[in-house]
């Protein structure tokens, strides 16, 4: 693997991971951890949206953002460590070929969308990239990014202290017709999903919970859906309609 | 070169059956089986603890149902489950399909006595599964450990369901009594076959920037390795009080942590939060065990069951 710091408290990881990165789709998932054998710490894998596929020699990036103990961990990894990956895993992002889409995402809520902007390139449709963070501090590093995804970001600061002040939910425009895609924290999905039903726009969300296993088993990553379900994020999600779920719960 | 002749044998005799493994997994970390069939081979391992069944489908917990915890897990996921009809439809025919050597037991939970019988009576007549583990030790749910905790109902309970089945009856005991022998004696007097030790010890996370719970529920049950110690006394507890055989479960990662179980008098093991980390775990956790028999040259799993030496009274 390999590393290099992009922001405050924020990796890019890429692991050389080819069986998982052949099927790899936006959207989806993959459980990092480092095993049962790491020296000194018991550790849960976390899971990580794929950020980005290098198709040629089978590389995965992810991003990092220090919040616990789990990402602390991992954090740590440096160049030529191994790590435990299991997936992909999880429903992608539904994207139709010439469409035009916007995708709204909130601090590492950037990830997927990464992954999926790269994708887009081949389309044929447009593509707006909107990215919220709280400060100048935590944005992630804009060269690397537009290499990785082809395309610069319309950049919001809570703070003002790069790109616009505000927060990114400022940058849609009721006009526009395009897909909607949002990943952040639940506040900013919450305000995606209330505008998207206001205007008729069809919205697609990446949600995030505490996750035990990834693939199901455990029970423990559920979501409130809009049938009053508790739906599992894991293997039903983490991608969503917005419509699917229920949004005063959260 | 292994000598295949000087393989030491990991089978046993147990419950009118033939186990190739002493290595299964725990009842809520594997779900229903199919979910770790494409991750790891089943027929390998002993076999598998369902997720609990109960009469109606549960919904379960509201959200943060996990947490890490130094050294585990907490988890409060309420029990969520298809409910018996759906058992019986959807999952056990899988289970009866895709499983060889494995052996399955269902995890079986209620409120009432009733509806624990209900559950019984409703599997015995089909295919696909070996026994029942009897859950009266779920700290996640109201009255969850109603009937581990009190001896006349966990008596009347599994005669109840004795009356019911001629399947293997193995209870998962709770840790949190005075005594874990106490309730095992019981359970072997019931006429029990077997028993599960032990379930998760209740626990709480506090999130100092909400002061609220972490855990959706408030509080959880704790897993992982942080409670091995306390599964291998509750295992040599309720090996020294009664003659039923005990299946260990806590904490276990690899096969050093069952050879503790083992020695302390478990015939059987279940892995658990340690799939989560990594789905290898069982597997390795029974190679493990044969390793250990291997540089100790002992030729029977079942010669090592049960030897500690000393211990205190």
């Amino acid at each position: 693997m390999s590393t290099r710091a992009v922001a405050r408290d924020t990796w890019w990881l890429e692991f050389d991971c080819p069986d998982i990165a052949r099927g790899a789709r936006p959207g989806q998932f993959v459980m990092l951890g480092l095993g049962l054998d790491a020296p000194g710490t018991w550790l849960l894998p976390r899971p990580f949206s794929i950020g980005w596929r290098c198709g040629s020699d089978g590389r995965l990036g992810f991003l990092l953002r220090v919040f616990g103990i789990g990402t602390r961990a991992l954090a740590r990894l440096d160049e030529g460590d191994e790590a435990l990956l299991l997936g992909p895993l999880g429903r992608p992002f539904e994207v139709d070929p010439g469409r035009d889409v916007e995708l709204v995402a909130g601090g590492v809520g950037l990830a997927p969308f990464i992954f999926l902007a790269a994708e887009h390139r081949s389309s044929g449709g447009a593509l707006r990239l909107l990215y919220g963070e709280r400060d100048a501090g935590a944005v992630f590093d804009l060269p690397l990014l537009e290499e990785l995804a082809g395309h610069a970001p319309e950049l919001y600061t809570e703070d003002g202290s790069a790109g616009t002040g505000g927060l990114v939910t400022a940058g849609l425009d009721p006009a526009s017709r395009a897909s909607l895609y949002g990943c952040g924290p639940t506040p900013l999905l919450r305000a995606l999903a209330a505008f998207a039903a206001a205007h008729g726009r069809d919205l697609q969300v990446s949600v995030e919970e505490h996750m035990g296993c990834g693939i199901g088993t455990c029970q423990g990553c559920v979501v409130p859906g809009a049938d009053g379900r508790w739906i599992k994020a894991c293997v039903e999600g983490p991608v969503f309609r917005s419509t699917e779920l229920a949004w005063g719960d959260r | 070169m292994t000598d295949p002749a000087r393989r030491p044998d990991l089978g046993q005799r147990l419950f009118g059956v033939d186990i190739p493994s002493p290595v299964f997994l725990a009842s809520g970390t594997c779900g229903y089986g199919r979910e770790y069939a494409d991750l790891i081979p089943l027929d390998d391992i002993g076999g598998i603890f369902t997720k609990a069944v109960s009469v109606e489908p549960r919904r379960g917990n509201p959200p943060h149902r996990v947490a890490e915890t130094p050294g585990g897990m907490i988890n409060a996921i309420g029990l969520e489950n298809v409910g018996l009809e759906r058992f019986i439809s959807v999952k056990l025919p899988w289970l009866r399909d895709h499983l060889r050597r494995a052996h399955v037991f269902v995890n079986v939970v209620g409120r009432t006595v009733d509806e624990y019988a209900r559950v019984v009576a409703g599997l015995d007549p089909h295919e696909g599964f070996l026994g029942y583990e009897i859950n009266v030790s779920c700290p996640n749910v109201e009255g969850g450990t109603l009937f581990g905790t009190d001896e006349g109902a966990l008596a009347e309970l599994v005669s109840r369901l004795r009356a019911e089945t001629g399947r293997p009856l193995i209870v998962k005991l709770t840790p949190n009594v005075a005594d874990v022998g106490v309730f095992a004696r019981i359970c072997e007097e019931a006429g029990a076959d077997g028993l599960s030790a032990i379930n998760t010890f209740p626990g709480m996370l506090v999130d100092i920037h909400r002061r609220r719970p972490v855990i959706g529920h408030g509080s959880g049950g704790v897993s992982g390795p942080a409670i091995l110690p306390m599964g291998v006394y509750a295992t040599w507890r309720a090996r020294q009080v009664s003659s039923l055989p005990v299946i260990g479960i806590g904490g276990i990662v690899r096969g050093e942590d069952a050879v503790q179980y083992l020695i302390a008098g478990a015939s059987l093991v279940q892995v658990g939060t340690a799939s989560f980390v990594d789905p290898g775990a069982a597997v390795d956790t029974h190679l493990g065990i044969e390793a250990y028999l291997t540089r100790h040259g002992i030729t029977r799993l079942s010669d090592l069951v049960g030897t500690l030496e000393g211990g205190a009274p």
